[in-house]
């Protein structure tokens, strides 16, 4: 009997932000997938084709999937980076759902930061960045510490919330050099992820994107 | 069997799914419901300081899709294929924009600035409520208007949505009017006779 592996596109803007972790568990799991990239301008066009009118989409042999969590979900679902019980699979789930309950408070900063439009950047690092990253962070730390600081947020395995975050962290430094030094179990958390040899790989060639 | 506690506030909104699960499974639970003025006691108990929380044989579990999601698992409710779950757990993270989007208007439901109301129905909740129910109308119809948005049987997101359309009604009566496979799918959803049983029995609360 012979199974064939479905085709896999991930269609995504050109940068890291919510397709990214997508990437790496293809990465990680050496399955063969169209990198789709659609650049800004060419976005307006592609828009109406997407079943939200956003991105990230996998298309798994040419039917569309949207919602960057639940292609994260379903793919590490697949590959094996979604926790080992239904239980450490729902805690990576929460982790996830507060990472972007996170992402929307430190918003207004990013899009700044990332040149989206314009604002008084000193003020929304005081005001949105700092609060928004104590109160995520200081969760992930405990969270990381009854984990056993064991370098992974959910069980002893790597799963997708610790390449979510790490890669979020990647893109925070760039414009907020120190932002996790009160954090140093999320740092070992980084730095184990991070320092995967099949991660790694992928991390030293991928395309370098301002978000 | 684990014993489960569901903690959330004297109302539907986000806990509600979780709690129709544990119904239509028929799995006793202890339906922990938080007062305003008990909710700063509680708080910090609550890992990510937020409701609902779920309590499997009482180790926390935050985060309301989380939870639905991890309850629907365990009762059957969430697809039968992983890309059916997946599907399920699109449109799931679909409503919580939406949702997001809605929250100024559901801030000013709980005031008295009936002005304000009237304001953020036009600006926020129309706009809000088009995008997101044309998106599901569609999904409605492309999945066969069978009654369910994904695959061939109920899952935690029929539930999640019909019960979003039963509060969202209170304060704007015919809101999804122009959206009859949606209202068809909610018809069918909450007339089901094990929901339908806790629906008639559940306490009244503004939402």
């Amino acid at each position: 009997l012979l199974t064939t592996m479905p085709s896999y596109k991930l269609s995504y803007f050109p940068g890291r932000g919510l397709g990214e972790v997508s990437r790496q568990l293809f990465h990680l799991s050496d399955t063969p997938f169209e990198d789709h990239r659609v650049p800004m301008d060419e976005w307006p066009a592609y828009k109406d084709s997407t079943p939200f009118g956003q991105m990230p989409v996998l298309f798994v042999d040419g039917k569309p999937l949207p919602q960057s969590f639940a292609i994260a979900r379903f793919l590490a679902d697949q590959f094996g980076f979604a926790g080992k019980t239904p239980f450490e699979a729902a805690w990576v789930d929460a982790l996830a759902d507060q990472y972007k309950d996170y992402f929307a408070e430190i918003r207004p900063f990013l899009f700044v930061v990332f040149g989206f439009g314009e604002g008084d950047k000193e003020k929304l690092k005081k005001k949105v960045a700092e609060p928004a990253i104590n109160k995520f962070f200081g969760i992930l730390e405990k969270r990381a510490k009854d984990n056993g600081s064991n370098g992974h947020l959910v069980g002893n395995s790597l799963t997708w919330i610790d390449l979510q975050v790490s890669d979020h962290i990647g893109v925070l430094e760039l414009y907020l050099p120190n932002a996790i030094s009160a954090y140093p179990l999320v740092n070992e958390i980084r730095k184990k992820t991070t320092t995967d040899p099949k991660l790694k790989e992928w991390l030293d060639k991928r395309p370098v994107t301002p978000f | 069997m684990p014993t489960y506690k569901l903690s959330y506030f004297e109302g539907q909104g986000l806990g509600e799914v979780s709690r129709q699960l544990l119904h239509l499974s028929e799995t006793p639970f202890e339906d922990d419901r938080i007062s305003q003025e008990d909710w700063p006691k509680r708080k910090d108990s609550m890992p990510f300081a937020k409701l609902p929380v779920l309590f499997v044989d009482g180790k926390p579990l935050p985060q309301s899709l989380a939870i639905a999601r991890y309850l629907a698992n365990q009762f059957g409710f969430a697809g039968k294929t992983p890309f059916e779950s997946a599907w399920v757990d699109a449109l799931g993270d679909q409503f919580k924009d939406y949702f997001s989007e809605m929250v100024p208007y559901f801030m000013a439901l709980g005031g008295d600035n009936e002005e304000e109301k009237s304001r953020l129905q036009l600006e926020v909740a129309e706009p809000a409520i088009n995008k997101f129910f044309s998106i599901l109308e569609k999904r409605a119809k492309d999945n066969g208007s069978n009654g369910h948005f994904v695959g061939d049987s109920l899952t935690w997101i029929d539930i999640h949505i019909s019960d979003h359309m039963g509060v969202g009604e209170k304060y704007f009566p015919n809101a999804y009017a122009a959206f009859p496979t949606v209202l068809a799918l909610r018809e069918g959803t909450v007339s089901l006779p094990k929901l339908k049983e806790w629906i008639e029995k559940r306490p009244v609360t503004p939402y």
